[in-house]
């Protein structure tokens, strides 16, 4: 079978008429999400954008059980959830948890960290559209470096560095973690199912296209998810026990200036008093793929990574 | 069947009662509720650690790890994330107990809405603390705080209730769909030993079938959403059939608390009304321990009567109605609040007048008695019924106006 062939969804397990705005990353994600982890799956969702998306009652998007839960506590539910389905001798039924930002590296951090530290039997999949867009673009610790948000009081931007969630979760030493773009779906494929064939809690950030939230053209959202991983500013690595491994390593150098130019929230960046930013992000980006390239190669005692 | 196992109360003059099929034991009020937990034959303890309940979750532990419990027991990381995880155990199909206190109460606050509104049943265990600035001692206000979540309240006055309760509340709970808080009283009853008598295994069975699966449950062969936005046109039914089966409780404690003597031999009533007849001029109105302390202060007072709230959410007013049926007109109610909640009157009066309101004219004072584990002796029990009778004020605060 032919590269080209593999990310198209075959065993569709999404039902048509999903809520999502026109370039938004969730209905994508959630369709071939569920096409790879079939029937026997679980999802919890805590608020978030894709708690709208999978339909209202008593509508359900995914043909699959959704328990919508609190929005600090979709680890801890999915937690219960997991406990109750291996009592029952359920331990292959996978559990899911389809989270944002927000509910990610904020409200539901504390929740995440500890079923992360208790190596609960959970797949954990963050959409990382860098803001509460649900509620209509406020800042999150996602949010990144410069971006416009509506809660930036000040300078009407974000004056702060964004968490770096894989880092906080590659401490909790879990058996894996990975980011994906839904511009490399066969990357992206390949995580889900090395995900879904790993036991213990597993977690999975995507880069969220948000036309609305992004001020981007819907038609340009898979394009600019490409530029932000060959610009570096989503680079493509997999995490496991804490040893890394880079994913994809761009051909030539692509400044951070031309994913960010498609984005109406970095659009007062290009004025000429706020050229130090776009630097500064440039250098932030830079030196964050030599931390990961540095990992990477410390990961693995200089030898190949054995090929999955 | 039903008669080969029922247990009969042999109480002799002076002696404890016996009961056929029990194990007399001494044990503190957290250990009984960790027995009745354990008798439940409960699948899921999510856990946290907070005093003065720690040592329920602590006992569980040990039962699990010995073997004397098959319980799939989690160290959580939050009070919020403990309920969070209690209910999607109990969305999986599920029996779920924990326990908690005061701050742990209030921080899970959102997720025992969500609970309610999902008809998940469960028992939980509130040791009753208030509120910060710190203080670890015996107080109701935290779960009189949460009575209008949604969750049933029963109020235990001794360790051997609290057991009993417990037993009795996953009965009501599943067959409503509504979840039950058994409050302790901390120290008083959750650190303090008492004789017990804990029931055989096989009689709980007998008495408490495993828990069948609900509307609300996962199944994968039916995939189904739970808890998605739910729009105008479809959120009031939920509230409509909450509605209506919260009413139904009452009548049913009272049905499963007398199942509960014919298997058990100890009777439960949700209000129990002590010396309150024609001659009564003065009722004292109490929850939990304090009843106790009162019970033996209107021995002494001919005239005195008491009633004791067990159940309290929902409030049992077709029970106090009853219970004070033959109290005249003139006399009057004392309500003895171990709470503040910020208004000027305490939750047992606030709920009192409710529940009288158009039925009975009946004076009521309030007093303030044992706020932040204060000491409610005798002598603060006498000092109420002094005042009630010879300066009866609105409200006031026993010991300290």
């Amino acid at each position: 079978m032919s590269p080209t062939q593999e990310f198209l969804i075959k065993d569709e397990k999404v039902y048509s008429g999903a809520l999502s705005c026109r370039g938004c990353a969730w209905s994508l994600l959630a369709r071939h999400l569920s096409s790879i982890l079939g029937d026997n799956t679980v999802y919890v969702v805590p608020a978030c954008c894709f708690s709208i998306i999978s339909g209202p009652y008593p509508l359900n998007g995914l043909k699959g059980n959704i328990v919508h839960t609190v929005f600090a506590g979709a680890s801890a539910t999915a937690t219960g959830v997991r406990a109750a389905l291996d009592r029952q001798g359920k331990a292959d039924t996978t559990v899911v948890v389809l989270a944002g930002d927000g509910g990610t590296f904020d409200i539901g951090l504390q929740a995440l960290s500890g079923a992360a530290a208790r190596g609960e039997n959970i797949l954990y999949v963050v959409n990382n559209n860098g803001a509460y867009m649900n509620t209509g673009i406020q800042t999150s610790t996602a949010t990144p470096y410069g971006a416009v948000t509506t809660t930036n009081p000040g300078g009407g931007y974000k004056r702060t560095w964004p968490k770096d969630l894989m880092g906080i979760i590659a401490a909790h030493n879990l058996p894996y973690a990975a980011t994906c773009s839904l511009a490399y779906l066969d990357d992206l494929r390949r995580k889900v199912r090395k995900a879904a064939d790993t036991r213990g809690f597993r977690l999975l950030m995507v880069d969220g296209p948000c036309p609305p939230g992004h001020k981007t053209d819907p038609a340009l959202s898979i394009s600019i998810a490409r530029l932000a991983v060959e610009t570096k500013l989503f680079p493509l690595f997999e995490i496991e026990r804490q040893r890394y491994t880079l994913n994809y390593i761009p051909d030539k150098e692509v400044p951070v200036t031309e994913c960010l130019k498609y984005q109406g929230r970095f659009k007062h960046l290009f004025n000429e008093e706020n050229g130090y930013i776009l630097e500064e992000i440039q250098e932030h980006a830079d030196h964050y793929w030599r931390q990961l390239q540095t990992k990477a190669e410390l990961s693995w005692n200089g030898k190949e990574k054995e090929k999955t | 069947m039903l008669e080969e196992i029922k247990s009969t109360s042999l109480a002799g003059e002076d002696k404890l009662p016996k009961y056929r099929d029990h194990e007399e034991r001494i044990l503190k009020g957290n250990y009984a509720a960790a027995e009745a937990a354990r008798l439940c034959r409960v699948g899921f303890i999510p856990a946290y650690p907070i005093t003065p309940q720690t040592t329920i979750v602590e006992r569980l532990s040990e039962m699990v790890a010995n073997g004397e419990l098959d319980a799939t027991y989690i160290n959580m990381d939050s009070e919020h994330s403990v309920f969070a995880a209690a209910m999607g155990a109990a969305l999986g199909g599920e029996r779920v107990f924990t326990a908690t206190a005061g701050q742990g109460l209030f921080y899970a606050h959102e997720v025992l809405q969500a609970i309610s509104h999902f008809r998940l049943p469960m028992v939980v265990c509130n040791v009753g603390r208030p509120s910060i600035p710190w203080n670890i001692w015996s107080d109701q206000s935290d779960s009189l705080s949460q009575r209008d979540t949604g969750w049933i309240q029963y109020y235990g006055e001794s360790a051997q209730e609290v057991l009993d309760t417990i037993i009795q509340s996953y009965m009501l709970s599943e067959k409503l769909n509504i979840p039950v808080m058994a409050v302790l009283d901390a120290f008083y009853q959750s650190h303090t030993s008492e004789n017990i008598w804990v029931p055989s295994q096989k009689l709980v069975d007998a008495f408490l079938p495993p828990r069948k699966a609900g509307a609300m449950h996962i199944d994968l062969e039916h995939p189904k959403a739970f808890g998605g936005l739910v729009p105008p046109e479809h959120y009031y039914k939920f509230s409509y059939n909450a509605w209506k089966d919260a009413r139904k409780v009452e009548a049913l404690s009272t049905e499963i608390a007398a199942r509960f003597a014919r298997y058990f031999g100890r009777q439960y009533s949700n209000v129990e009304a002590v010396n309150i007849g024609p001659h009564t001029r003065l009722v004292l109105v109490t929850v939990s321990t304090i009843t106790t302390t009162a019970r033996g202060v209107v021995r002494n007072y001919p005239d005195v009567g008491l009633l004791k709230l067990r159940l309290f959410r929902p409030f049992p007013k077709t029970g106090v109605l009853e219970a004070l049926r033959a109290l005249p007109d003139d006399a009057v109610l004392a309500n003895v609040e171990r709470n503040f909640l910020g208004d000027a009157e305490g939750a047992i009066q606030q709920e009192m007048k409710r529940a009288l309101f158009g039925a009975r004219n009946l004076r009521m004072l309030d007093f303030y008695a044992g706020v932040g584990g204060k000491d409610v002796p005798p002598e603060t029990i006498e000092k109420i019924i002094y005042q009630a009778k010879n300066d009866p004020r609105d409200i006031s605060w026993a010991d300290v106006d």
